[in-house]
């Protein structure tokens, strides 16, 4: 029966929030009482016994649901296997939903049952691809509507309602499950969920299942003023218990439509429910809904932008600090870990940066000889793990930008479009796709105009594209491009008054500013910086990209936030600042170093030096080992501190571990320790121009199909503390992937681990490729289950039984 | 029907002996630091964790001999237990208790967050998370003794797959069977792994009379050869 005329019209309505829509109750509890067993598809049961899903459909459809929910749930490839198509499921399940009467039928689509990457082994484009296809299947099945719902991790869900978007015409509802800590299970908030999948183009957002409608009921008022789109309740029957073996909910259709009200009355369009619902709980809704009108509902019209699960959101008036410290621009240590492709120096800025009140982080990976796009695509994936805050997105390649923004799970600030038509033609059409919020910089063809009103005009130019593709004004940021005093004295006037002009003629839109490009040629630039950067506030400006480690330049915001009134009774302010003065900075200062000469004890001599560091390295003492090798350093070639106190120390620790004196916290320790010392004449080399000779390269993973990573962490430590440069391509590793790094560098050896039995076939899948194409080649295996018959078995070169043996090996074979 | 509930276990500390037992302590003396940081890091897991876990009760169905091995099934679900392992273990059992525990996402969040900035405490934490979901699943295993007394039934000690010739392809239809995906979060790798990593699932015997609670024992332990602990002259059993 094709959908009726009604029953569209009612649709509209609904999705335009002028309507109420009703969907029904649970599938999996009625189809359990009509004796599926536990652990089976229920899906299947579209294909084996029509009849039975049907008639739980027809039951809601006689209790007044306006939608009802096909039993697709987890018909997805990956779950259905062998079983039956997806096509198939879908196809079924529609008409099983038709022929009960269904004036609407939602297609449902469940989380595909794996988690995504980095925490899990599926990758975005493998979730979308599954998804993709059940929307396919649910369009040519006749679907009215697509439903993705109970999702718990926000890329997921953005997997799938791109996949909706992308594949199909139809709708696409979006609800998560929360746990009642007001969190997925991932992490992710309902303001979270809300601004990011309404931003995506979700016809609908809400929460599904999680817990009772009187615990759902907070949950989805906190959606309420971030979503652009109708919001939507669909609450279990309250907490389940078993009693006398059998599992009893504990709210009724009454109680359970007398929580659904307070919903509806705060804005909530699109009610049914979830887990022990029946059609009583729903005809009781429909009850609910009779003679009601949509209630009015106010939305937070503000910038904002957010990561899975932080969000920050900046209302007029308000300032924030966007962080600058992830670009390789004049950074020497972000070009190396850009071009080695080890993070760790652009994670421990992430890390340092938020300590220091940033509140989002620029992201950029802009190097000329890199892979820029597989770059930036990593260092978004790395940066998840450190750190909650929003990033905001920076390249000029809008290849990367969009790469980037289109698995971001959050919803991302674009850094950056121009007034150039072919910046505006291709920068803004992802922005308006991924709903990202966009840095707008003042220049266009002619270049950077030189006068506030110019820059005013290039904004007003940008602005009108921005309208037209549909961006709001809130999230377009406006930045006048701030320019060196030194060289145009009238420039930072130029720019403060460019900043209130925009803010004046083109309402709604913020402005940003990279502030510290002003005081370029300056001496004591901070104090430049700084100053200028309180005339911003003043003009207007809305966030500073700044060094958040700077700070003076927090201490003007912090101040600000007083002078404005942002900062309320100036709390935050007393609570930092109260009983401070200029002379006691907050941060200590660095300790004096410990040259000797200069401290002027005995205790303190070269001799002592020695045997400090290498008890420090003993103990496993990182904190004070820098100041140590330095020390030494003062006295002895960088070659001589590594060979004669660094490596020395370090083989005790090896002999201790290995006669049991040392157990492996300790071992590590130690190591680490160490690579604070190897760290620190690193550093000393650098300063003075000299390259600290590394003992060869090795390339090391966890293989295909295993995602614990321990043991390959440790290998790692303590091959770099012994002085070899890793290449760490971290855990699930296509053999193939394996292959190319060792091909790419030439490398002589590879650590492959696996903690798994079933994982260890991969083990000897990858030497098997690695023997074709890269025969020259070493391979050491170790992990868990591996043994020395195992690794002849999977034809392995040597077998480490611990991380001190690899170390060995590598010398063996590097030396 | 029984539905799976989640119970939620109030887990306010584990076992120091334990967490360094998991790291191969063999009774070194240990620097302060280090001490101070196996308190913070146990610590740490007791914040981030979230242990949670659910239990249902099946009656058994009957046992055949399959195909070469032996199969307990239960009626109400599609699970079976083969091998001969869990086939002695569960030897008169009127009914089984499978469970999943987790201590959620959280933890494995921080371990990520650590192995990117502090290996020395991931190896600390994934100890510390280790004892912890132990932990979880000495409460859900009181919790079905106490399901079971409530029959007049005695339960065993739990049984995991990958225990003995239990396969661990056991594991998809174990967590179907409990719904621990939508209950719990677990995940599982096409390699059977769960995600979060600090997850337990097991089976636990029902009998009408008491048994004595067990472990596979370590000679018939699949693990025997690679174990760490029994190189450190210990057992899993403690």
């Amino acid at each position: 029966m094709p959908t009726s005329r009604d029953a569209s019209e009612l649709l509209s309505a609904a999705l335009a929030g002028e309507g109420f829509l009703l969907f029904d109750g649970a599938m999996g509890t009625q189809l359990q009482e009509r004796g599926l067993a536990a652990g089976e598809l229920p899906e299947l049961l579209c294909l084996e016994r029509p009849d039975v899903v049907t008639d739980v459909h027809a039951a809601y459809v006689a209790a007044g649901a306006d939608v009802v929910t096909t039993n697709t749930f987890g018909a997805n490839a990956e779950k259905l296997g062998d079983a039956a198509s997806v096509e198939e499921v879908f196809s079924a399940a529609v008409s099983c939903a038709r022929a009960a009467g269904a004036p609407l039928v939602a297609a449902d689509i469940g989380p595909t049952g794996q988690l995504l990457e980095p925490m899990g082994p599926l990758s975005f484009d493998e979730a979308y691809e599954l998804f993709a296809r059940q929307v396919r299947a649910a369009v040519a099945a006749g679907a009215d509507l697509l439903v993705i719902e109970t999702m718990s991790d926000l890329a997921e869900a953005r997997a799938a309602l791109l996949a909706a978007r992308e594949n199909s015409e139809l709708p696409a509802l979006v609800t998560m499950t929360f746990e009642e800590d007001g969190r997925t299970f991932l992490g992710t908030t309902p303001e979270v969920a809300a601004l990011t999948l309404s931003s995506l183009g979700a016809a609908a957002v809400g929460v599904n299942c999680s817990l009772g409608p009187a615990d759902v009921a907070p949950l989805v008022e906190r959606m309420l003023p971030w979503a652009s789109c109708p919001v939507m309740a669909q609450a279990n029957a309250g907490l389940p218990r078993v009693e006398g073996g059998a599992t009893v909910y504990d709210v009724g259709p009454e109680q359970y439509a007398e929580a659904v009200a307070p919903m509806l009355d705060a804005g909530v369009t699109i009610v049914g429910g979830c887990c022990g619902t029946t059609p009583a709980h729903i005809a009781a809704e429909r009850a609910l809904l009779a003679g009601r009108r949509p209630a009015p509902r106010r939305r937070r019209d503000c910038l904002a932008v957010c990561g899975p699960q932080r969000f920050v959101a900046l209302d007029a008036g308000q300032v924030g600090v966007i962080g600058e410290r992830i670009n390789p621009t004049g950074k020497r240590r972000m070009q190396e870990a850009l071009r080695t492709g080890n993070y760790d120096h652009a994670l421990a800025e992430a890390i340092s940066q938020e300590r220091a009140g940033a509140q989002i982080l620029d992201v950029n990976a802009g190097l000329p000889e890199i892979d820029e796009r597989a770059a930036m695509l990593r260092l978004v994936s790395e940066l998840q793990g450190v750190t909650t805050l929003p990033l905001q997105i920076d390249a000029s390649d809008p290849a990367v930008i969009e790469a980037a923004v289109r698995c971001y799970p959050g919803k991302a600030l674009v850094n950056s479009v121009n007034g150039t038509a072919d910046s505006l033609a291709t920068v803004l059409p992802i922005v308006a796709r991924y709903g990202s919020a966009v840095v707008c910089l003042t220049l266009d063809e002619q270049g950077i105009p030189e006068t506030a009103e110019g820059r005013l005009e290039v904004a007003r130019k940008i602005v009108l594209a921005t309208d037209a593709a549909g961006i709001p004004r809130h999230d377009v940021v406006i930045d006048c491009l701030a320019m060196a005093a030194a060289t145009d004295q009238s420039a930072p006037r130029t720019i403060l008054s460019a900043i209130r002009a925009v803010k004046e003629a083109l309402p709604g839109v913020r402005c940003v500013l990279g502030v510290s490009n002003v005081s370029f040629g300056l001496p004591l630039r901070p104090l430049v910086n700084a100053t200028f950067l309180a005339a911003a506030l003043a003009a207007g400006l809305d966030l500073a990209i700044v060094n958040p480690e700077s700070q003076r330049m927090m201490e003007v915001v912090d101040a600000w936030r007083v002078l404005s009134g942002e900062d309320e009774s100036a709390r935050s302010y007393v609570e930092r600042y109260a009983g401070r003065t200029d002379a006691a900075p907050a941060t200590p200062a660095a300790p004096a170093p410990l040259v000797p000469g200069t401290s002027g004890a005995l205790a303190q001599g070269p001799a002592d030096a020695m045997a400090r560091a290498r008890g420090l390295v003993l103990d496993g003492r990182a904190a004070p080992m820098a100041a140590a090798v330095r020390e030494l350093l003062a006295e002895r070639e960088p070659l001589a501190v590594i060979n004669e106190v660094l490596v020395p120390a370090l083989d005790e620790v090896g002999r201790r571990f290995e006669a049991g004196t040392f157990f492996l916290p300790q071992l590590m320790a130690s190591a680490e320790a160490a690579k604070a010392g190897f760290e620190a004449v690193r550093e000393a080399c650098a300063a003075s121009g000299e390259s600290a000779a590394s003992k060869g390269e090795v390339v090391i993973c966890t293989v295909k199909g295993d995602i614990h990573d321990i043991g390959k962490n440790i290998v790692r430590m303590l091959l770099e503390n012994y002085g070899f440069a890793v290449v760490d391509l971290g855990r699930d590793v296509d053999p193939q992937a394996v292959v190319d790094a060792v091909v790419a560098r030439r490398a002589r050896l590879v650590g492959l681990s696996a903690l798994m039995t079933s994982t260890v076939p991969a083990m000897a899948e990858t030497i098997e490729l690695l023997r074709d194409q890269a025969p020259w080649c070493k391979v050491v295996v170790g992990g868990a289950v591996l043994t020395p018959e195992y690794a002849d078995m999977v034809g392995a070169d040597f077998y480490a039984r611990d991380a001190m043996e690899t170390v060995r090996i590598a010398g063996e074979v590097l030396g | 029907m029984a539905e799976a509930v989640v119970e939620s276990y109030d887990i306010r500390s584990v076992e120091r002996a334990e967490v360094l037992r998991y790291l191969g302590y063999a009774g070194q003396p240990l620097t302060s630091e280090l001490d101070a940081r196996v308190d913070e890091m146990v610590g740490r897991c007791l914040e981030v964790a979230r242990p949670r876990g659910c239990v249902r009760v099946f009656d058994v169905a009957g046992r055949d001999e399959g195909e070469g091995a032996p199969v307990v099934r239960l009626s109400g679900t599609a699970l079976e237990l083969a091998g001969s392992s869990i086939d002695r273990h569960l030897e008169g059992a009127v009914a089984v208790a499978v469970l999943a525990v987790t201590a959620g996402m959280g933890v494995d969040a921080e371990l990520r967050r650590l192995s990117l900035t502090d290996r020395v405490g991931q190896l600390l934490l994934d100890a510390a998370g280790t004892a912890l979901v132990e932990r979880a699943a000495d409460a859900a295993e009181a919790s079905v003794v106490a399901r079971a007394a409530e029959r007049g039934l005695f339960a065993n000690g739990r049984f995991s797959p990958g225990y003995g010739d239990l396969p661990l392809a056991t594991q998809p239809v174990l967590l179907a069977t409990l719904d621990a995906q939508r209950l719990l979060g677990i995940t599982l790798s096409s390699s059977l792994l769960m995600t979060p990593t600090k997850s337990v699932t097991a089976v636990i015997g029902l009998f009408r009379e008491p048994r004595a609670a067990g472990r596979p024992g370590c000679a018939e332990c699949a693990c025997r050869e690679f174990c760490s602990l029994r190189a450190a002259g210990t057992t899993c059993r403690g």
